[in-house]
């Protein structure tokens, strides 16, 4: 299988993003994984390759699980990363907005590699070397677009073997012209054995709005790391759900560069059970006075599950009026499960606003018991809390079918269905 | 704002001065050959030596430490003299009165004349200058109940069954780079050990002073305190105007039995360089507690207020179940001074719980930085930790960081952190100014206030020296 890329229109635009050959990186990655970081032990003396395509070329009607029906015609689907073409549907789109392919993108790739912070990591450089589709999501100026984008990535490899696991290499761009407003769904859905790094690109321009809501349903038996670079302009909005429930082992690295009197939300969930390890390197840079970001990352970890949050924030020099709160909460509900948490303040300027909190536990007591006084036996109680710890986060999700699968499977997962439909 | 927070002085380093004593120095560099030196100068029994050897080849394979936020360039280990002892007109002194009337005059510019001492709310200070220890009060005193406080040669002479069943448990040789390089070479400190069931009937203190021209002061701290016993021990430092950057890396190991309980304060007020980071002191210290006890609580205060460099994290492995860790601290930097300190928690045994209250004032153009490791492995049933640390930054050039890490294995363990940054408000000073405060006493009072937390921890004497050194070293930054 060799990239579509290399000889394709985008392969000059492309050159720059790579820093070393591809056989170059795999081999770095690889001997990291297997040497290096212990999490990422079970990857390790795995040859990545690209994965297939699925082979029978899925059905529409396999995307269908997945649709929903406020973003009916505003879909575009890729599964193991090649663009689904038969399942994507995209005739919603008002006009000037624009969705499509990467591989058919020209104009809008000049941005590829520019955006956001700080060095890209091993998988974000894999993913330059190696990607050949993704999603080009381009709005104009002063353009409210009122009804929510669906992005959606099928993965489907065979269950775990030795030897080689195949990768995909999603790549998206989005661009927001001055004044432009827009919502994303992003869903990473899978079954078997394999890698998945995607890399989004995020350029939100001046007075601009983006809101995010990201989905990560990855195969039990999958990989995922992703990265996610955003720069906002003056005066713009980024707002990021990120929700972590699949893969064995999964990363997140969001950098995001604010510029004078932006404004950022970047909030997460993971819910982890058996022995799956979910992992949230954040970078938040306020680089302009006035900016505003707020960060609140849960984790609820079972079994003998890991949850690693190192969430960073730097005020720069001159970032007066910065007003920065993070806030990291965890919750341990097994004997055996792990939770290691690093949120890091690096401040440069004097007049700011900036807190963080970390707290690590078990539920309440006394929440415990006071739902027991009302006559739910300890587990319901338990399992009560749970769900409202985690289901928080799930509220203001604007796509409400969205908000109700995602309530539903929060409640499977903490075992929480049988006290009725809560959602 | 900027109008009141400019101009500010920038007040010469009051104890600034050389005292010109013969030292007997060992030339400068580091080898087998130095470390029998100093071992065999200080007449050490076998075992000691091997202890320094041992800890010497473990130190040619170490690196040095680069993951702390500061900056300087690294030590030249074979520029420094390793053995420098103030060379005595008399070999002993039977009163202060034979003391080196030169080695007195420093003391008394120092504003701690040992008379006064003796005579001071009942503080024995063991006096260490240089490197060897040059009196000790009190001894007599403390004596009578039991308690050994002493210098550390004279413990190893006097006491080797303890000093080598407790020397290197806590903070072992291969620990870090600089407590390995303390392992090889170092050359005295004190040594305080408290019997079971005796509570100490005085703060104990030592005062610190570094005086030859580089040469690195490696001081090695051991307090055992056993079943039931208490001790409450003071640390404080000042040094001279040097321009050549002094390296001090200190090692500190406590140990706590059942129900015992030690307080170990410091103020430190080191030369931290002049206003554009020339020389001052490298302050690379190890500091633990072993609460190995039940029930036993160790608890550190700190007030750091010199040196150019501070690499420093005063740490408590709480192993006995039900014991106690403490860490409160106050770091000042300003003008081009780097602090990255903080504290470790571990805990082990059931029941454990710690408390982190950490304030970080940061002015000039110096940087602050916070670094904690809680940390509750899987036995460690019911552990409950919080830290609280907070940053304050006077002007717009200094920076403050937070770098806490939560580690948690046990479910039943409760961890919580808190870190929040703030400034001096101009509505704050405003608010002094019109009852009629003048800015810069405003200032210390709202910097005091800040800070009342980890003042009120520390003994008496210290928490009026603490007050009116933070103010004197602001003095010059705002105003």
């Amino acid at each position: 299988m060799t990239a579509g890329v290399e000889s394709g229109p985008l392969s000059e635009l492309l050159a720059s993003a790579r820093p070393g050959g591809w056989e170059a990186l795999r081999d770095a990655a690889e001997s990291r994984l297997a040497h290096r970081d212990a999490d990422l032990a079970p990857l390790g003396g795995r040859t990545l390759r690209t994965a297939p395509p699925a082979i029978p070329p899925p059905a529409s009607a396999d995307a269908q699980p997945y649709v929903h029906p406020e973003m009916m015609a505003t879909r575009q689907v890729f599964v193991n990363g090649f663009h689904a073409s038969h399942a994507s549907c995209a005739t919603a789109l008002p006009a000037g907005v624009r969705f499509f392919p990467i591989s058919t993108a020209s104009e809008a790739c000049r941005l590829l590699g520019t955006l956001g912070e700080g060095a890209p990591d091993l998988f974000e450089d894999l993913n330059s070397a190696r990607f050949t589709e993704g999603a080009v999501i381009l709005v104009p100026q002063n353009l409210r677009v009122g009804i929510p984008l669906h992005l959606l990535f099928l993965n489907h490899a065979p269950a775990a073997g030795e030897g080689s696991l195949p990768a995909v290499f999603p790549r998206v761009l989005v661009a927001l012209d001055r004044g432009a407003e827009l919502e994303l769904v992003e869903e990473h859905h899978g079954e078997g054995a394999y890698l998945s790094c995607p890399v989004v690109e995020i350029r939100v321009g001046e007075g601009a709005v983006l809101r995010h809501e990201r989905i990560q349903r990855e195969g039990a038996e999958a990989f995922h790391f992703g990265a996610l670079r955003a720069e906002v302009a003056q005066g713009g909005q980024y707002h990021s759900r990120t929700l972590s429930f699949g893969a064995r082992v999964s990363r997140q690295r969001p950098r995001l560069h604010l510029a004078e009197g932006a404004e950022a939300s970047l909030d997460g969930l993971a819910l982890l059970g058996g022995t799956q390890v979910a992992d949230t390197q954040s970078f938040i840079h306020h680089a302009a006075p006035h900016a505003t970001s707020r960060q609140l990352h849960k984790c609820v970890v079972d079994g003998q599950a890991r949850a690693i949050f190192n969430g960073s924030i730097r005020v720069a020099p001159g970032a007066q009026q910065t007003d920065a709160h993070q806030q990291s909460r965890n919750l341990l509900l097994s004997a055996t499960a792990k939770v290691d948490t690093r949120p890091q303040l690096e401040i440069y300027a004097d007049d700011v606003k900036c807190s963080h909190g970390a707290a690590v536990g078990q539920l309440d007591p006394d929440e415990l018991f006071y739902l027991q006084s009302r006559g739910l036996s300890p587990e319901d109680a338990r399992n009560l809390l749970t769900y409202g710890f985690a289901a928080d986060l799930l509220a203001r999700i604007p796509v409400a079918s969205l908000r109700r699968s995602l309530r539903h499977l929060v409640l499977a997962r903490t075992q929480a269905a049988s006290l009725g439909d809560l959602a | 704002m900027n109008a009141t927070f400019q101009g500010v002085t920038s007040q010469d380093y009051k104890y600034g001065f050389v005292t010109d004593i013969e030292a007997d120095s060992v030339a400068p560099g580091l080898s087998e050959e130095v470390i029998r030196f100093i071992s065999a100068k200080k007449g050490e029994p076998e075992w000691l030596l091997e202890f320094r050897l041992k800890a010497y080849r473990h130190w040619l394979t170490l690196a040095v430490p680069t993951w702390a936020k500061v900056h300087y360039p690294t030590p030249d280990f074979q520029k420094i003299v390793y053995y420098s002892a103030p060379r005595p007109k008399r070999p002993q002194y039977a009163s202060m009165d034979e003391v080196d009337p030169e080695l007195k005059r420093t003391f008394e510019k120092l504003g701690v004349p040992l008379h006064e001492q003796e005579a001071l709310a009942g503080v024995a200070v063991d006096v260490v200058f240089d490197s060897v220890s040059v009196t000790t009060t009190y001894r007599e005193k403390l004596k009578a109940v039991g308690i050994i406080f002493c210098s550390f040669s004279e413990a190893v002479k006097e006491h080797p069954d303890l000093v080598r069943k407790y020397l290197g448990s806590v903070v072992p040789y291969s620990d870090n780079f600089y407590a390995a390089l303390n392992s090889a070479v170092f050359t005295d400190g004190s040594f305080v050990f408290i019997p079971k069931g005796v509570a100490c009937p005085m703060d104990l203190s030592t005062y610190f002073r570094i005086n030859n021209k580089e040469s690195g002061q490696f001081e090695r701290t051991l307090i055992v305190a056993e079943e039931g016993a208490s001790v409450s021990y003071l640390e404080g430092c000042t040094a001279p105007q040097f321009d050549t950057n002094q390296l001090h890396a200190a090692v500190v190991e406590l140990v706590a039995l059942d129900r015992a309980s030690i307080k170990y304060s410091t103020v430190q007020n080191w030369y931290a360089g002049d206003k554009d980071g020339r020389g001052g002191i490298y302050n690379f210290v190890t500091k633990r507690g072993l609460c190995k006890g039940k029930a036993s609580r160790i608890s550190w205060t700190q007030v750091e207020t010199g040196s150019a460099i501070t690499w420093k994290y005063p740490s408590c492995v709480l192993l006995g179940d039900e014991s106690i860790g403490e860490f409160y601290s106050v770091a000042l930097t300003n003008h081009k001074q780097q602090a990255d300190t903080g504290t470790k928690m571990v805990h082990i045994g059931r029941n454990t719980r710690s408390t982190i209250i950490s304030k970080g004032i940061s002015a000039g153009e110096s940087s602050n930085s916070y670094r904690g490791l809680v940390k509750v492995q899987p036995k460690a049933e019911g552990a409950r930790n919080f830290s609280q640390c907070d940053s304050m930054l006077i002007g717009h050039t200094c920076s403050a960081s937070t770098f806490p890490t939560l580690e948690v294995e046990n479910r039943s363990a409760r961890v919580e952190h808190e870190a929040t940054t703030s400034k001096i408000g101009e509505a704050q000073l405003f608010y002094f100014q019109q009852r009629g405060i003048p800015a810069e006493e405003a200032i210390s009072m709202i910097i005091n206030g800040f800070c009342r937390d980890v003042f009120r921890e520390l003994p008496m004497e210290f928490a009026v020296e603490a007050t009116k050194l933070l103010s004197l070293k602001l003095e010059g930054s705002v105003g």
